[in-house]
């Protein structure tokens, strides 16, 4: 890209010289001059003139792959004249009737360059979407010529390939200014060029240069001083080394993983709330700051939730996988939702950790890397596994989430915890040997499991077609083998269970006949397995009906499964009233209802807990007239129904939460005609009811209404969309025995009936669940033990901060492939995978995060640890080696220094993934350390200084710009961690974007110290971030954000100018240099120039700030007013020792310095 | 990382004063290469702000003369862009947002045989086998529930229009109404992104960012691309806009649409601090820019240069910005046009004003969003408040921008990011039902520059549920404002992720011809 760009670019300065070419020649050798430079621009006219040959990866791939792999590269869909160019391969098939595209060393013979060079514009390559012919420029014409001439050799992509140890290029090593062997390899390549370093920055450029990269923070004058007056050969290394041990370090660099992580205080969509994961971001500090390993830094990240662990950092890490967007927009589609979150995860894996731009095959296979639809939905399931719903109900944690302890007993939770960790070590190591221990069982012929007598069995739907608009009885008795599905369909295998699904729609009707009409002396029993729906609007104890042969138009004749908010209630039924008397409460019914939250969460979580933060000023005006609107509705009025209440109706203790969980759902009845004969389970267990209604007797349940599941006869009540599986009606009062083996023990008795070689993954797993849960002893002790502290936990834990944490769920991590991404288009259910391009998965091991995390780090894998030294150099030189920090794929910009990036990733990885070495081995490099001042032949030759030939020099990013203000006065509150502050806002920004309901409708600004902290615990809110951070750049971190843009917009003019923190800062920047400087005015000046610039203000520039200050003196002891006016600003009173006036100027003179473009560049 | 394609050559920021070349070319380079900093690596800026103000009396490049050199011409001219492609009907646009999605049926599709419907069920064959949002999908009926406004028929074209927007009415014979809208998400946060960036996953540039990036500034003091928010009225279901509605997505973040605010400073931190008058800001930027030029000299680094521009025109800011919200010296004429509301900062009336004032002043895109469409339930209470609001506004920028000759080059685009269900959600009572989202047909209108006047485009079934003729998708109708601004929506592309991304994705979208005038 670069190359072509820069090509545009000496045709567009040819083209406007034009009318200045007076002087002929001239122009020629600037453009000439400017040809050598870029590293793009060389290769091109330089090899092919000298014959050179041509490197695939860096001459001829960027060319293929700007212009030819659209419609010729790996996507099948858009794939033209069946030639395909990324592979070699396939670009040399041949292909019937078509001429060879390529015939190495002849381009005249190859249809490629006679395409490429064609006059006839039908024929002319290559051609726009639309048939228009758009040409090559000529140097690339040249270029693919000469490929072809040199054999047209293909390389494998550079960074699919693993990086190995580049030898130093010999000569430079022996150069004086080389330091350590970063210096090598950007000598040797500077030496290609002809050019030459720049000498080493004096010593105040180079102390504000590397703290600032190295803490974010500017060096103190007494720093400075002590640093120019150390005059050790180590001094420097002193300082880095110094600077490397501070907190502040780990701040710094935290500053910029949270970019990469996507971290916020809210959850980003609709409501766009707090949410609780500021945990995760204090983790980011400690780890930085004890210079954790990366690899173990990442897998935490990745799959924290199932390492091994001795405190709770790697499961707080593991929230890293659930900082994107989520929501909970009333008519969300859950299914729709938990693709795009998969979705997000996905992508932001592979922009931080593998520096692909995966998302792209999303839709379609990708259009230049070889990342396939299948090999992106495969990644996307390892992030598809995690036991959550996918809605947040608008709360700031929702499921899984953890309690962290206070202070006071973290040392006591943590040795809990690593004993609870070592138990799960010990749980999954049992359960990763499955395969055997389930041989073992079964060899034993212990234990067999044991169907559930067929006898009476009238209907079965297993529910296990996966598709089509029949449903199949497999009863041995069914009166009728087939069901068809009415006009609208139900949804098949979304997820997947005993096997994939099957879900109502909205209108589904499963109409089942006269299946099921009964006596009330006959004895029956009915359920199956199911799974409510949970949505936005589908509240936690549901009502509907679940299984019913009813007639709602006959007073209700017949019988019903059905949930009575959330209680599971069985009603057998003669007739009924059609408005009944209120049940009568028995005291002390029911338990509260409660959601599941699973390990790590805590046991219970407190409606405070659960609630959403106050926002800042509540208005209740608006609800309050909500609420007594709904009281005003007139209630319909309904004439008393004299009809006798015949029934029987029993009713569940417990409600049974709508957690996203599947249950077995079952009852049976004995016929005789009494409550006492119906029994209900829950999972195979009986569950204790009550009883409503006594007074069936002999009356007849019989209605002509057909059987259904989710409604009453005829459109009454239904249980909204659930899912369903196995679902069986029996002639006859199953024994608890029998009940209690048909969630599980049945059907697994039915697979091993089978050989095991016939076994599905899916039965595999139902099995080995099984077989774990009632009869591996071992499991059975160790899960005993883990409850055990897992009560500790919770009692040690109490009163803590909770934070959102990641927690695999015990199934198989699937995904479906989608066509077009569109969530209901499911194409094919594939099983958690790594790209098919890139090195496997660890052997052996299941297929989940924690694989994946291995995987990340393992020395095989080719991209991470480029990946990541690529974002360290970017952070300190301002470009990164390969300029696209996020895409290291075809479409990315090729490296500047293959082989110099290629030996940091080695270092990188030998020296233990250790961070602050790279870091010091980055700035201890006499590259680092240049002036940035440029030679005249440097600007001309590289302009964007890609080739490092002079020390870097750009624009500070938000956070670093704020904090340097507040530091520089004395303002900065050095605490680390903890909830994020909200400093100062211009009011009224958040009620204008917000959803009035909103816990983040209102912005609450906080006062004292925390409008003194760094910027990097600034509260976050994606939909609105604070408009200082905005304007200069930073990201709403909806998205992985790997490298920011530098802008220079009047926005930000009028930011440092004006904004209140700037203004206030400035002031308290004049008291400081009033109070500390000395009476005269070029002392306080010159302390001004060593606080923020590290060096006294150079005469000129004292005289500006001299003359300045003596006209804001006349004009504000003029205007005392005005100055009082001034500084009043800020919270922070002033100092009233000074003189308003003196200090009004002063404020004046600092607002300049603040101001200015050496401040504000690092 | 973000360029315009002008700004390629930015890559070789080299400094031509230094070069060995004679003095007469120089200059001439100079003239060139002011402009070329300004819109390259050290203008990263300024996309909407002109050149040529700034080097005109404050000279912020240091050579101030060098606006008079031939070749220098100020801002980035449409044909280095190649933009328009093909002459432009409207060379700005206003975009009123009705966030939330209004009723069409209440509003502008006409049904009037469903009033023999009431209450009846939709039949299962119009709604086919359609997901439904979570609001309604465990609905047990979809009772019809026909409008509750009788309609009249307005103008030369006899186009029927609900009582409810009797003023928009008068219009009907400048308007092009698009009766088939229709989108693929069903719910609000999707389905804005969509409507706004062409795609309904964040990271994407808005149409006002394209259009930004694309044409560029027509002004020398004020954005390119305005927001403008209404006051939220509590009366309504206000549906949240997010700011990345008007963000640059993978642009460079000067496209970013600029807030102007109807409380406290108009533009964010556009107000010098208590205690520093305009004299005194102008003697501190004065020393500022001295020393940073003497930085200049010292590092050469262009970028320094930039900052010297972008602080003046920070101080530019300062003045026009004010000025365009100084009401005062509208005519009497303007507040019967708009009404008495068009006072009350933050109104939507307000905001049609100030979108009008923004035309007059060159600003390219001004976007008005106008939240509290979303009437799930009591239509009947709530829809009389917000076609109160919107009206009479509505009707007064449109005729105001004709009788000001402004409406032949403006492009005035009204509508939202769905339709309503033509069955209530919750209970139907004769006097009042809800509506759910419907992605399947809406209802927006357009004005003005490019746009068929007096026209209806577009028929939905008798039960205003499905399109019946002549559908519109997003997709078609992005590509079609585009080409209204002459720009043809295959061309506007940026590269992004290896990919040519542009507003309108990737799946092929048509101008709608028969919209266009």
């Amino acid at each position: 890209m670069a190359r072509i760009e820069c090509n545009a670019f000496i045709s567009q300065v040819i083209d406007r010289l034009k009318p200045g070419l007076l002087i002929a020649g001239i122009p020629v050798v600037v453009a000439v001059a400017l040809l050598g430079p870029t590293v793009g621009c060389r290769s091109r006219a330089t090899y092919v003139a000298a014959g050179k040959h041509l490197d695939f990866n860096q001459d001829v791939q960027p060319i293929l792959a700007a212009h030819c792999f659209t419609c010729h590269g790996p996507d099948p869909e858009m794939r033209k004249g069946g030639l395909r160019l990324d592979l070699e391969e396939s670009a040399f098939k041949k292909r019937p009737g078509h001429p060879d595209a390529i015939v190495p060393g002849y381009p005249d013979k190859s249809e490629l360059i006679k395409r490429i060079e064609s006059r006839d514009s039908h024929r002319l390559m290559p051609q726009s979407s639309q048939g228009e012919a758009k040409p090559m420029k000529p140097e690339e014409i040249a270029i693919l010529r000469e490929w072809v001439k040199e054999g047209a050799v293909y390389r494998p992509h550079w960074a699919f390939d693993k990086p190995e140890r580049a030898s130093l290029p010999a000569a430079e090593t022996q150069d004086p200014w080389v330091k350590n062997p970063i210096d090598a390899f950007v000598l040797a390549r500077m030496k290609q060029e002809g050019l030459h370093p720049s000498p080493e920055a004096d010593k105040t450029t180079l102390i504000r240069r590397v703290t600032l990269d190295l803490t974010g923070l500017l060096p103190t004058p007494a720093e400075v001083k002590a640093f120019v007056n150390d005059k050790s050969p180590q001094a420097y290394e002193h300082l880095v080394d110094g600077l490397l041990a501070r907190p502040s370090y780990g701040e710094h660099r935290a500053r910029y993983w949270l970019d990469y992580a996507r971290y916020a205080d809210t959850y980003g969509l609709h409501y766009d709330n707090t949410r609780h994961i500021w945990p995760y971001r204090d983790y980011v500090i400690r780890s930085f700051n004890s210079n954790k390993p990366f690899d173990q830094f990442a897998m935490e990240q990745i799959a924290g939730d199932l390492m091994p662990a001795k405190s709770l950092d790697p499961l707080i890490a593991s929230g890293y996988v659930r900082l994107g967007l989520s929501s909970n927009e009333g008519g969300t589609i859950p299914e729709e939702l938990r693709a795009n979150i998969a979705r997000e995860r996905t992508e932001a894996f592979g922009a931080t950790f593998m520096g692909l731009t995966v998302g792209c095959a999303v839709c379609h296979d990708h259009k230049y890397d070889p990342t396939t639809q299948k090999d992106f939905y495969a990644l996307t399931a390892f992030f598809n596994n995690i036991e959550e719903e996918p809605f947040n109900r608008d709360r700031p944690v929702w499921a899984p989430v953890l309690r962290i302890p206070k202070a006071q007993n973290q040392d006591a939770y943590n040795k809990v915890f690593a004993r609870r960790s070592e138990l799960q070590n010990q749980l999954n190591d049992l359960h990763a040997q499955q395969k055997a221990l389930v041989e073992k069982w079964l060899g034993s012929r212990q234990n067999v499991p044991q169907a559930v007598a067929v006898d009476k069995l009238m209907l079965r739907l297993r529910l296990d077609e996966d598709g089509g608009d029949v449903l199949k009885n497999s009863a041995p008795h069914a009166q009728t083998a087939t069901f068809p599905v009415g006009k609208s369909k139900p949804e098949w295998g979304e997820t997947t269970w005993l096997w994939p699904d099957f879900r109502m729609n909205s209108s589904t009707r499963i109409m089942l006949g006269q299946t099921g009409d009964y006596e009330s002396n006959q004895a029956f029993s009915t359920g199956g397995w199911v799974m409510l729906r949970s949505a936005p609007n589908y509240p936690l104890d549901q009502s509907g009906t679940l299984i019913s042969k009813m007639d709602t138009t006959q007073h209700d004749r017949g019988w019903d499964l059905a949930l009575e908010h959330g209680k599971i209630a069985v009603d057998l039924v003669n007739e009924e009233p059609e408005i009944k008397d209120p049940p009568v409460e028995v005291a002390g019914d029911g338990k509260p209802m409660k959601e599941k939250f699973s390990y790590p969460a805590p046991a219970e979580l407190s409606a405070a807990d659960l609630s959403p933060d106050k926002a800042g000023s509540p208005k209740k005006e608006a609800k309050k007239k909500d609420e007594k609107k709904k009281d005003d509705k007139p209630k319909p009025v309904v004439a008393k129904d004299t009809t006798p209440r015949l029934a029987i109706k029993v009713l569940t203790l417990d409600t049974m939460p709508v957690d996203g969980h599947w249950k077995h759902v079952f009852f049976t009845y004995d016929g005789s005609g009494k409550a006492s004969g119906v029994k209900v389970y829950v999972n195979g267990v009986q569950a204790a009811t009550r009883v409503v209604v006594d007074t069936l007797g002999k009356q007849s349940l019989r209605t002509q209404a057909p059987m259904q599941l989710g409604w009453r006869y005829p459109e009454a009540t239904p249980a909204k969309e659930t899912r369903y599986q196995d679902v069986r009606l029996y002639e006859r009062a199953l024994a608890p025995d029998e009940v209690k083996r048909l969630p599980y023990e049945d059907y697994v008795a039915e697979i091993v009936s089978k050989p095991e070689s016939q076994w599905s993954e899916d039965q595999w797993h139902v099995v080995s669940q099984y077989y774990f849960t009632n009869l591996d002893s071992t499991d059975k002790a160790l899960r005993s033990q883990m409850e055990q502290l897992d009560a500790q936990l919770d009692k040690l834990s109490e009163g803590g901060p909770l934070t959102l944490v990641s927690w695999e769920r015990p199934a198989i991590a699937y995904a479906d492939v989608l066509t077009r991404g569109v969530y209901t288009a499911r194409m094919e259910r594939v099983e958690a995978n790594t790209p098919h391009y890139l090195p496997p998965l660890p052997a052996g091991m299941a297929h989940n995060r924690l694989a994946l995390a291995k995987w990340t780090v393992s020395p095989e894998n080719p991209l991470t640890a480029r990946v990541t030294v690529n974002r360290m150099w970017n952070e300190m030189f301002g470009t990164g080696l390969v300029e696209t920090t996020e895409d290291f794929g075809i479409m990315g910009q090729r490296p500047s220094h293959p082989k110099l990036l290629d030996w940091l990733a080695v270092e990188f990885r030998d020296s233990g993934w250790n961070m602050k070495h790279m870091y010091k081995l980055m700035a201890m490099s006499a590259t680092y350390r240049q002036s940035a001042k440029a030679t005249h032949d440097q600007l001309l030759k590289d302009p964007r200084n890609l080739l490092l030939a002079h020390g870097p020099r750009f624009r500070m990013d938000a956070e670093m710009l704020r904090d340097v203000a507040l530091q520089s006065s004395g303002l900065l509150v050095n605490k680390i961690g903890g909830p994020s502050v909200k400093p100062y806002q211009p009011p009224g920004l958040w009620e204008q974007i917000s959803y009035p309901t909103a816990d983040t409708v209102h912005y609450a600004q906080e006062s004292g110290e925390a409008l003194y902290r760094r910027s990097m615990y600034s509260y976050w809110k994606r939909m609105a971030i604070l408009p200082d951070m905005d304007s200069f750049d930073a990201p709403m971190r909806d998205a992985v954000c790997t490298r920011r843009q530098r802008t220079d917009t009047p926005l930000q003019a009028l930011v440092t100018m004006n904004d209140v923190q700037w203004v206030e800062a400035a002031r308290a920047l004049a008291e400081r240099v009033i109070k500390q400087g000395g009476q005269e005015p070029e002392q306080r000046i010159k302390l001004m120039g060593d606080i923020l610039l590290a060096h006294d203000p150079p005469p000129q520039m004292a005289q500006v700030l001299d003359n300045s200050l003596a006209q804001m003196e006349k004009h504000y002891k003029a205007d005392p007013k005005a100055a009082h006016a001034l500084v009043e600003e800020g919270e922070k009173k002033p100092d009233s020792s000074i003189p308003e006036p003196e200090l009004a100027a002063w404020t004046m003179v600092a607002s300049e310095m603040l101001n200015l473009d050496e401040t504000i560049t690092k | 990382m973000k360029q315009h394609p002008l700004c390629t050559d930015t890559e070789h920021a080299e400094n031509v004063l230094e070069l060995p070349i004679p003095a007469g070319l120089k200059q001439e380079w100079m003239a060139l290469e002011n402009r070329r900093r300004f819109l390259g690596r050290a203008g990263k800026v300024l996309g909407w702000a002109a050149m040529a103000s700034l080097m005109g009396n404050r000279g912020a490049s240091g050579d101030a003369h060098a606006a008079d050199m031939p070749g220098a011409q100020g801002p980035p001219s449409p044909a280095e862009l190649k933009l328009p492609h093909f002459a432009p009907k409207a060379k700005r646009a206003i975009y009123l947002f009705m966030s939330g999605a209004p009723p069409q049926i209440d509003l502008w599709d006409y049904k009037p045989n469903l009033a023999a419907l009431y209450d009846k069920d939709l039949p299962d064959s119009v709604r086919g086998g359609q997901q439904l949002t979570g609001m309604t999908a465990g609905q047990a009926r979809f009772p019809i529930a026909p409008s509750h406004w009788a309609f009249k028929r307005y103008g030369k074209t006899g186009t029927w229009v609900s009582d409810l927007l009797q003023n928009t009415g008068k219009l009907v014979d400048d308007l092009t109404i698009i009766k088939t809208l229709n989108t693929d998400a069903i719910n609000h946060e999707p389905a804005i992104m969509l409507m706004n960036t062409g795609n309904m996953n964040p990271g994407k540039p808005c149409l006002g960012s394209w259009l930004s990036y694309g044409l560029g500034s027509m002004n020398d003091n004020l954005p390119t691309f305005m927001v403008l928010q209404t006051k939220v009225n509590p009366k309504e279901n206000n549906q949240p806009v997010s700011s990345r509605l008007w963000s640059s997505g993978f642009l460079s973040s000067e496209y970013a649409g600029v807030g102007l605010r109807s409380g406290g400073d108009p533009v964010l931190f556009l107000t010098d601090p208590n205690g520093v008058d305009r004299e005194v800001r102008r003697k501190m930027l004065d020393a500022v820019e001295q020393i940073n030029r003497q930085t200049y000299e010292e590092l050469g680094d262009p970028e320094t240069n930039a900052r010297i521009a972008q602080y003046e025109m920070a101080y530019r800011m300062q003045a026009s910005v004010p000025e365009l919200a100084d009401l005062s010296k509208e005519p009497q004429s303007t507040w019967d046009l708009y009404g008495e509301d068009a006072k009350e900062p933050g109104s939507f009336a307000y905001n049609c004003l100030m979108a009008r004032r923004m035309a007059e002043r060159g600003v390219r895109f001004t976007q008005v969003y106008k939240r509290g469409w979303d009437v799930h339930t009591n239509v009947t209470g709530t829809l009389p408040i917000l076609c109160q609001e919107v009206d009479r506004a509505c009707y007064a920028l449109v005729t105001d921008l004709k009788q000001r000759g402004l409406l032949d080059d403006t492009l005035v685009v009204w509508g939202g990011e769905f339709g309503r269900t033509v069955y209530s959600q919750g209970g139907l009572t004769a006097d009042n039902y809800g509506r759910d989202h419907h992605p399947r047909c809406f209802t927006g209108w357009m004005a003005g520059g490019g746009a068929r006047p007096g026209i209806t485009y577009g028929e939905t079934d008798e039960y205003s549920y499905n399109v019946a003729k002549d559908p519109v998708t997003v997709r078609d109708y992005n590509a079609t404002i585009l080409h209204c601004l002459g720009i043809d929506h295959n061309k506007l592309i940026y590269r992004s992720q290896g990919l040519d991304q542009k507003l309108t994705g990737p799946v092929p979208a048509n101008v709608v011809q028969g919209l266009l005038a």
